[in-house]
């Protein structure tokens, strides 16, 4: 008896405050991204496209150490190294890669390449546009990867927002 | 006293012989103790302190020498006040040795840390990273910080130039002097040095030119860090991105063990990018010579044959295996027909495989039914040896083992330059085991220096000396007797004709006076063990083979390990080639020829009775141009070959064939030892094995082989031969990994363990208690002193070859055409270095810059085989090693 009065007086405050949201939404406005057509907004830490980093005074970063390609949980990166010569200075030091192909049909954008760089070369960037009409065109080499590549239809945020590591777990 | 020692390593009890180091006694029940500077081929020196363990001994009283006992009556034991070198400290009964202790564990990382506080830690660039004890001891008991300061790291250049085949980078040396010790005590050129004390001491080459070694690459093996690097590799891959691949030496008959370090590239096709030694004791120990690890490049050359060529108007053009093989067929069976099957003949060059020797005598004798062929062209100075069937080194024969109370007799051979690992072996067995090493040829060579005994004869009459020595043994009442009723027969008659060649009466002619060959005898025939080597500059006398077998057999120096006879064959596999009856007189397995005997490649090529041939894997044309001319005048020839050669360039027909590295087969070593190699690289696209070419052939002429691959033409081989019954690709190998251990220790060159005896020498006549050697003698050619200069062409190892000529880096090693004389010689004729010289002989002349040579003795005059312009060749006859000849200065 006692429950059935203190539904009735409830029920419809509930039912009200779901039309409250219902109606917040209602006018607020579509939030569709109109890709390409306006620019997609990705978080600084995303990773997508790799890029090969270059030293202020235009040398490459890479020295062709592989290490990125031995941490690569999906061996899809090849790299193969030479020697620089005082004529042809590519990289600071001895070595740098000749070849550097990264296969980003297999790649898993793990950044594991990027974490065992000791040059900081290799970075996972923000592009994220990869689709090719050849699956051989998604092999990109080393001159794509060197070239810097910030695409208009990019827009990095600057709110970083960190979530709560409390509020993932499902109590 | 007992030989054993027993002692306790952590805990654990192990039984080593007396004088055993503590390292090997703890590798033993594997326990490894680090080490750098440790290497178990080389003297120990106890640089690097990087081996220090806690070492105790039982506890004696002093004054009573009364065991001193605890309070449970059980001996103490009395630990050293500081660690000790584990790599030069012996083991004693009752020793215990703490290896994994605290106070070690300290030690081991302090030393770490020295030996880092000038490292320049570029891993990511060095070519050691990957497979650098360096890095494993650091990343196992390194201290992981540094207290030394950054800024005060030693620098050297990063990129000195040890000679023009390695790279040193001492900024990464840690000062072990394990490359300086290689070098003179196992290379036995001692280039390098250290120059300098402390911060500033670096490693120097005082040759000249610098790093002057035929064994120079295996510095960088043994090297334990990445500071000796080869340029021929440099940055040419990361270890682990390379797969390892068996695999055998291809340049000398030695037949190192090799691997190939193989990597997918970004294509998909496989490339060569390293050779590097594969350990066995009995064939090359940890070593590989210069050549065999750089001469790698043919392999992957762009100048590979890719397609079937064939000759139309008079042009050879890009064809397909489905058009030349019927035309082959066809020409073969025409000319078969219209000249019968003798005037079709074959060259199949020795550095084939056995399956593809095999196939090849199969094709002729029994398809198209000619015995015209033969393995004897480049190198080769028609020399036929048999003595390995005979009375070869028996099974077993460990040339590592070999030492104090044997004698090694070297003939006519500078095995630096024939068989260089082979040189290595010897020069170890005399200078490190006390073999009796004696040393015997025409003129000084650098086995002289390790060599107890060293003798020069007269070029033409090492077998007059043979039989000499022979006489001698006889005389001095040396000879075996016992093995000699068991194991042969016809002892009485030698007997009779070694009457002509007592010492006293061969000591003129040879130049070697009878005690000396009375000492040699009697050393040889006295020593517990006995091995003979002889080579090309010995001659090519028939009397030389049966001399020299019948040495082996009196003295009963044969069939049982560590006896009998080497013979030093120029190619691969020469031995195989003679052993598959790759020759115009015998059969198989040297089965004697019934009927008539076929040509010999000397006798196909300058006769005019053969209309067609197919060479397989030989270049005649190149060597001589009566070869030439007679190539040219037949009616159909068929090369098959890596390379357009100037023979393949005569063809009618040129058929690509696979490299070594592409295919797998079998090659039999100088020792007799059969082994296999396995597919490391992709081949052309259409290049094919030999043996399957052959098959092909075989095929457009009825036959019916159905091949399917190598191991199933060695099938048919072990059916076939019974001396190869055993050699079943299986039995050839051990399963051994060669992926990399990173919890291997004691690192002596490569990154895995892999000493496998791998495979197996079949067995000689000696060896067999049903089989009787029948001993004979041939009375040697007529010697005749001349007045004449002598010309000599031996073999090296740096030659004008085909293979060699693809490897860029020992470019500046090849030697450059000229002639070497004497300086006695040289004075006479009024020449200095670089003067030119016309030397002729039976109206051939040649002109060549001369070089004044030490090691020349008067009267002799060298030219190397096989080098630019042929100019050897040419003077002597492509089947001779020496000639007289006038020198004049022009
Ligand atoms: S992001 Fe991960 S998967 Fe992609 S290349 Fe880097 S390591 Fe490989
Ligand atoms: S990107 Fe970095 S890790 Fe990869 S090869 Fe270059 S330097 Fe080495
Ligand atoms: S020698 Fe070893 S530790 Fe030193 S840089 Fe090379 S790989 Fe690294
Ligand atoms: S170069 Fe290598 S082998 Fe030679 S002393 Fe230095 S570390 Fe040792
Ligand atoms: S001091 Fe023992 S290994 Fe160097």
């Amino acid at each position: 008896m006692l429950n059935e009065v203190k539904e009735a007086i409830t029920a419809p405050l509930e039912v009200a405050k779901a039309m409250g949201i219902t109606l917040k939404q209602f006018l607020r406005g579509p939030v569709t991204n109109q890709f390409p057509d306006e620019p997609a907004q990705v978080y600084p830490r995303f990773r997508g496209r790799h890029a090969l980093k270059r030293y202020e005074n235009g040398l490459e970063r890479c020295i062709g150490c592989a290490l990125c390609a031995a941490a690569c949980p999906t061996e899809c990166i090849y790299v193969e190294a030479a020697e620089n010569t005082d004529e042809d200075r590519r990289s600071p030091g001895e070595r740098y890669a000749k070849i550097y192909d990264i296969n980003m049909l297999r790649c898993i954008f793990c950044g594991y390449c990027a974490e065992a760089c000791p040059t900081e070369a290799v970075v996972l960037e923000h592009d994220f546009t990869l689709a090719e009409y050849d699956r051989w065109d998604a092999v990109y080499s080393k001159e794509q990867l060197l070239e810097p590549n910030n695409p208009e239809y990019l827009v990095v945020r600057d709110d970083e927002v960190f979530v709560k590591a409390d509020t993932w777990s499902s109590k | 006293m007992s030989d054993q020692v027993t002692l306790t390593i952590d805990g654990k009890t192990v039984t080593v012989p007396k004088g055993t180091l503590i390292v090997e006694a703890a590798k033993q029940i594997e326990q490894e103790i680090p080490v750098f500077c440790y290497h178990g081929k080389l003297s120990q020196v106890g640089m690097c302190r990087m081996c220090l363990v806690e070492v105790g001994t039982p506890m004696f009283d002093r004054a009573t020498r009364e065991p001193v006992l605890d309070e449970n009556g059980v001996q103490k034991i009395g630990f050293f006040p500081k660690p000790m070198t584990a790599c030069t400290t012996p083991v004693s009964e009752g020793m215990v040795v703490k290896v994994d202790s605290g106070a070690a564990l300290d030690d081991r990382k302090a030393v770490l840390e020295f030996l880092l506080t000038s490292h320049p830690l570029d891993c990511p660039v060095c070519d050691k990273g990957g497979e650098c004890p360096l890095q494993d001891l650091t990343m196992k008991h390194g201290s992981g910080i540094s207290r030394f300061n950054y800024e005060e790291k030693q620098h050297f250049p990063k990129k000195y130039p040890l000679g023009d085949l390695i790279v040193l980078d001492m900024e990464r040396c840690v000062i072990c002097t394990r490359c300086i010790r290689f070098q003179s005590e196992i290379a036995h050129d001692p280039v390098l040095a250290i120059e300098n004390r402390g911060r500033h001491a670096h490693i120097v080459s005082y040759s000249d030119p610098p790093f002057d070694s035929h064994y120079s690459g295996n510095a960088t093996d043994v090297c334990p860090v990445g500071a000796l690097t080869t340029k021929d590799f440099r940055f040419g891959a990361r270890s682990w991105e390379m797969k390892n691949v068996p695999s055998i030496c291809n340049h000398c008959g030695v037949g190192c063990n090799t691997v190939l370090g193989t990597r997918k590239g970004g294509s998909g096709t496989g490339q060569l990018k390293r050779v590097m030694p594969r350990q066995n004791e009995t064939v090359n120990e940890l070593w590989i010579c210069d050549k065999g690890r750089f001469g790698h490049h043919f392999n992957e050359s762009p100048n590979r044959l890719t397609t079937p060529l064939i000759r139309q108007d008079g042009q050879l053009v890009e064809s397909t295996w489905a058009d030349v093989l019927p035309f082959i067929g066809e020409k073969i069976s025409s000319i078969k027909s219209a000249n019968g099957s003798t005037a079709l003949g074959g060259i199949a060059g020795a550095r084939l495989s056995n399956e593809d020797l095999y196939l090849f005598q199969k094709l002729f004798r029994q398809i198209i039914g000619s015995n015209n062929i033969d393995h004897r062209v480049g190198l080769n100075a028609n020399f036929e040896d048999t003595t390995a069937y005979t009375v070869g080194v028996g099974v077993g024969t460990d040339l590592s083992q070999v030492g104090k109370g044997s004698t090694i007799l070297v003939i006519g051979s500078d095995l630096d330059q024939e068989a260089p690992i082979l040189y290595i072996r010897v020069a170890g067995a005399s200078v490190k085991r006390s073999a009796h090493v004696i040393n015997i040829g025409g003129r000084r060579t650098k086995l002289d220096a390790q060599a107890q005994t060293s003798a020069y004869y007269q070029y033409g009459t090492a077998s007059y000396l043979v039989l000499g020595i022979l006489a001698s043994v006889v005389a001095q009442g040396l000879v075996n007797q016992e093995w000699i009723d068991r194991h042969a027969t016809g002892f009485s008659e030698i007997t009779k004709l070694l009457q002509d060649f007592a010492p006293d009466s061969v000591a003129d002619t040879t130049g070697v006076s009878s005690a000396e060959i009375e000492a040699i005898a009697k050393s040889y025939a006295e020593a517990e063990n006995g091995i003979i080597i002889f080579g090309h500059e010995a001659g090519n006398d028939p009397a030389l083979g049966a001399a020299i077998e019948a040495l082996a057999a009196v003295t009963g120096h044969a069939g049982k390990p560590n006896n009998g006879v080497i013979a030093v064959l120029p190619h691969a596999n020469s031995r195989g080639a003679a052993d598959m009856g790759v020759v115009p007189n015998r059969l198989l397995g040297y089965l004697p020829l019934e009927g008539e005997a076929g040509l010999s490649a000397e006798q196909m090529l300058s006769g005019n009775s053969i209309k067609g041939m197919i060479i397989a894997g030989a270049d005649p044309a190149s060597e001589s141009d009566t070869y030439r001319e007679c190539l040219q005048n037949l009616d159909f020839l068929v090369v098959q070959d890596l390379f357009l050669t100037e023979t393949a360039q005569l063809a009618d027909v040129v058929l690509p064939a696979k490299a070594v590295a592409e295919r797998d087969g079998t090659f039999t070593n100088l020792e007799r030892r059969v082994q296999t190699f396995d597919v490391g690289i992709d081949s052309p696209l259409l290049a094919w094995s030999d043996w399957l070419i052959l098959a092909a052939i075989a095929g457009q002429l009825g036959a019916d082989w159905g091949y399917a691959s190598a191991d199933g033409v060695m099938a048919e081989i072990t059916q076939e031969v019974p001396l190869y019954q055993n050699m079943a690709f299986e039995n050839l190998v051990a399963p051994v990994s060669l992926d990399r251990q990173t919890d291997h220790y004691i690192y002596e060159g490569m990154s895995f363990t892999a000493d496998v005896h791998e495979g197996i020498q079949w067995a000689t006549v000696a060896e067999n208690e049903q089989q009787k050697i029948t001993l004979q003698l041939v009375v040697p050619e007529n010697h005749t002193g001349s007045d004449e200069i002598t010309l000599v062409t031996p073999r090296i190892l740096y030659d004008g070859g085909r293979l060699l000529a693809e490897t860029d880096v020992v470019q500046s090693h090849v030697f450059q055409t000229r002639a070497l004389l004497s300086s006695v010689d040289a004075k006479k004729l009024g020449l200095n270095n670089g003067d030119s010289v016309t030397i002729s002989q039976n109206g051939t002349a040649v002109n060549l810059p001369i070089q004044i040579s030490r090691m020349l003795n008067e009267g002799t005059i060298l030219i190397p085989r096989n080098i630019e312009g042929r100019p050897a060749e040419r003077l002597v006859g492509s089947s001779d090693v020496h000639a007289s000849v006038k020198v004049k200065k022009s």
